[in-house]
């Protein structure tokens, strides 16, 4: 891993999230509704006179290039403005809210690869056999469902059925004021079900891909040299076969994170997570520029954080993809 | 002296959408310690079944051992138990694969697959077990040893993951060494020195060889006995010398006319007319009697024996009768 390549990626990475935040001003401005309205119909009245100091103050009588430069070069800095709704900085109301986001959506992630790529290479080791049939059957299940749904019938099962999680929420507040490890197990229990909803496609998904990614590896030649070495059956199917059929697995996780977000919103409203995904509703609501566009900013951040990650993990799962020193 | 490796009546069967196919039919064979038995054969005879029974690595789900013995040291290991056939595998029978492109794993270093033939054998560290794997690199000829060790497979010419291979297999001293057409993927000068090292490993490690080829030079060159296999069934045995001068199979003939020799190019390249019939289609008779120019009702009603006739053992009704 040499650092030009990672510095050279990073570079490509802010090249792209400078061409999606122009992306997302235009977009965003092109949807019907002024927000100067909106505005005004919270505070009550809307004479034209009002609207114009409204739009006076934050800015948008100036001209839309105008307003462009002065939110690109506010990012530069660091500024992402200010909620017309929360009147609030926005670099304020979103760091609080995207490490619940972060926090969710990681550990969706990792429970949806890690358990779904189990599945999959048990499904692989017997194709014909029953627990392959489950495995398919599952995921076309969880595929087909959508996360809403899933959420809402977890939250039944778990409020009325059988009350072992909390379904809303990420901290009871009782132990707001507990310690550290208290804090962290009650978060960890409120993060069960909005992380297995979450999840759940994602982790159909790899099941379905490690298990035909692992079938297509353990046909081949160095598989029956591992076995000829005398190899376990668990080193063969974890370590010869897996690393192998990896690279696809890992493709997907890197393209799946975006999807992974989105998901994360209907997540967050379903469960009352505070996250980033209950912000961008909220605003997306109000009309609110400046909230809207810094949430699309860190949610795109995160995509491209996130493909670097998978590209640096290529080299490592395929020494094939490393450049010769 | 009681062969290390005896195989008697031999049967393989293999589920195909033809129904049970029989790839292997009452084969039988033996290695004596230190020697080199080749087998030979085209491709579908069933040489490389032969060799994958042996190390118990079949393919699965489809194929199964319908019956007979396969003897290492005297140990039966037709129905040994998954976990004994795994001790044995690589550490008192090893296998050199045919295309060292696709046998190694690409994503572990040269020295770590090396590494992990011995620690699954050897009570041992695995760094002792890395600086072993270098001189066993070393040992195959390998330039740099310690260097190449930290190399992953792509990096290595096929000529060099041969010897890889070959390292890999000796790094447990296995007592049996089968090679499964261990150079047919490569350029022939390197072809050449794959067999003179293989040549050099036995000297040194002692261990016998069960070659697989349907090289007829090879056989000359690395083989003290032959066995010629056609469709399933070994149908010629003897030492390599007499199969090579009075070949009694007219199959075992036919190969060995085939070989294209200085001085008599002006007669062009002989072949065998026709094709091995497939598996599923093999009747009551002789499976080479439609491509023999002297088969007779008898070989086509009849599957002759291996027996000897006078000569050496060969499975023809043709033989037996003298007629050829």
């Amino acid at each position: 891993m040499t650092l030009s390549y990672l510095l050279r990626r990073i570079g490509y990475g802010l090249l792209l999230m400078l061409g999606v935040v122009i992306l997302n001003f235009f977009l965003i401005r092109l949807a019907p509704g002024d927000p100067a309205v909106v505005i005004a119909g919270e505070m009550g009245g809307a004479t034209e006179e009002m609207l114009e100091s409204i739009r006076e103050e934050y800015g948008l009588n100036k001209p839309i290039f105008t307003q462009l430069w002065i939110y690109v070069s506010g990012i530069a800095t660091g500024n992402l403005g200010e909620s017309f709704f929360f009147n609030q900085p926005v670099s304020k109301l979103i760091g609080l809210r995207i490490w619940p986001t972060i926090l969710l959506v990681i550990t969706a992630q990792i429970l949806s690869i890690s358990i779904g790529v189990f599945m999959g290479v048990i499904a692989a080791r017997k194709p014909n056999g029953i627990l392959s049939g489950i495995v398919s059957i599952f995921a076309t299940i969880g595929y087909a469902v959508p996360v809403f749904w899933t959420g809402i019938m977890l939250i039944i099962l778990f409020a009325s059925v059988i009350p072992i999680f909390p379904v809303e929420g990420m901290q009871s507040v009782k132990l707001r004021d507990a310690g550290f490890v208290v804090k962290t197990l009650d978060i960890a229990h409120h993060l069960v079900l909005p992380a297995f909803t979450l999840a759940i496609i994602y982790l159909a998904q790899y099941a379905r891909l490690s298990r035909a990614s692992m079938l297509e590896v353990l046909g081949s030649d160095y598989i029956r040299t591992a076995r000829a070495k005398g190899a376990s059956e668990v080193s063969v199917l974890f370590k010869h076969a897996l690393r192998n059929a990896a690279l696809p697995i890992l493709t997907v996780a890197g393209l799946q994170f975006g999807n992974l977000i989105s998901g994360a919103l209907l997540v967050e409203t379903v469960f009352n997570w505070p996250g980033m995904g209950r912000l961008a509703f909220d605003s997306i609501l109000r009309r609110d520029y400046p909230t809207i566009l810094g949430v699309l900013f860190f949610a795109s951040a995160m995509v491209v954080v996130a493909n670097i990650i998978t590209d640096i993990s290529y080299r490592w799962a395929d020494p094939r993809l490393r450049r010769k020193s | 002296m009681s062969p290390l490796l005896e195989i008697n009546d031999l049967a393989v069967t293999f589920a195909t959408r033809h129904g049970e196919v029989t790839a292997l039919d009452s084969v039988s064979l033996h290695v004596n310690e230190g020697e080199t038995l080749g087998i030979v054969g085209e491709s579908g005879c069933g040489k490389s079944i032969t060799a994958l029974s042996v190390m118990g690595l079949i393919p699965q789900p489809h194929g199964r051992i319908r019956a007979g013995s396969i003897k290492l040291a005297g140990e039966e290991f037709v129905g040994a138990t998954p976990a004994r056939l795994r001790q044995m595998r690589g550490a008192e029978a090893a296998m050199i694969f045919q295309e060292p492109m696709t046998s190694l794993n690409p994503v572990f270093t040269v020295g770590d697959q090396i590494a992990e033939a011995i620690t699954l054998h050897q009570n041992t560290s695995r760094d002792r077990a890395f600086k072993d794997a270098i001189a066993l690199l070393d040992r195959v000829g390998i330039p740099e040893p310690d260097k190449r060790a930290r190399d992953y497979p792509h990096q290595l010419s096929g000529g060099m993951r041969q010897r890889m291979m070959i390292a890999m297999a000796v790094s447990c001293r296995p007592k049996l060494l089968i090679a499964d057409e261990p150079t047919t993927a490569l350029d022939v000068t390197v072809q050449a020195q794959i067999f003179d090292l293989l040549n050099e490993i036995q000297r040194d490690f002692g261990a016998a060889i069960l070659l697989i080829t349907h090289d007829m030079g090879a056989i000359a060159e690395m083989a003290d006995r032959v066995s010629v296999m056609y469709a399933g069934r070994v149908i010629e045995t003897a030492t390599a010398d007499q199969v090579l001068d009075t070949p009694q199979h007219p199959y075992a003939r036919g190969l060995i006319d085939c070989i294209p020799a200085l001085g008599k190019s002006e007669t062009g390249l002989k072949e065998i007319p026709g094709v091995v019939p497939p598996l599923h289609m093999l009747g009551a008779g002789c499976a080479f009697a439609q491509r023999c120019d002297h088969a007779q009702a008898r070989c086509l009603r009849e599957k002759p024996k291996l027996i000897n006739h006078g000569h050496h053992p060969a499975a023809c009704h043709g033989v037996e009768e003298a007629r050829l």
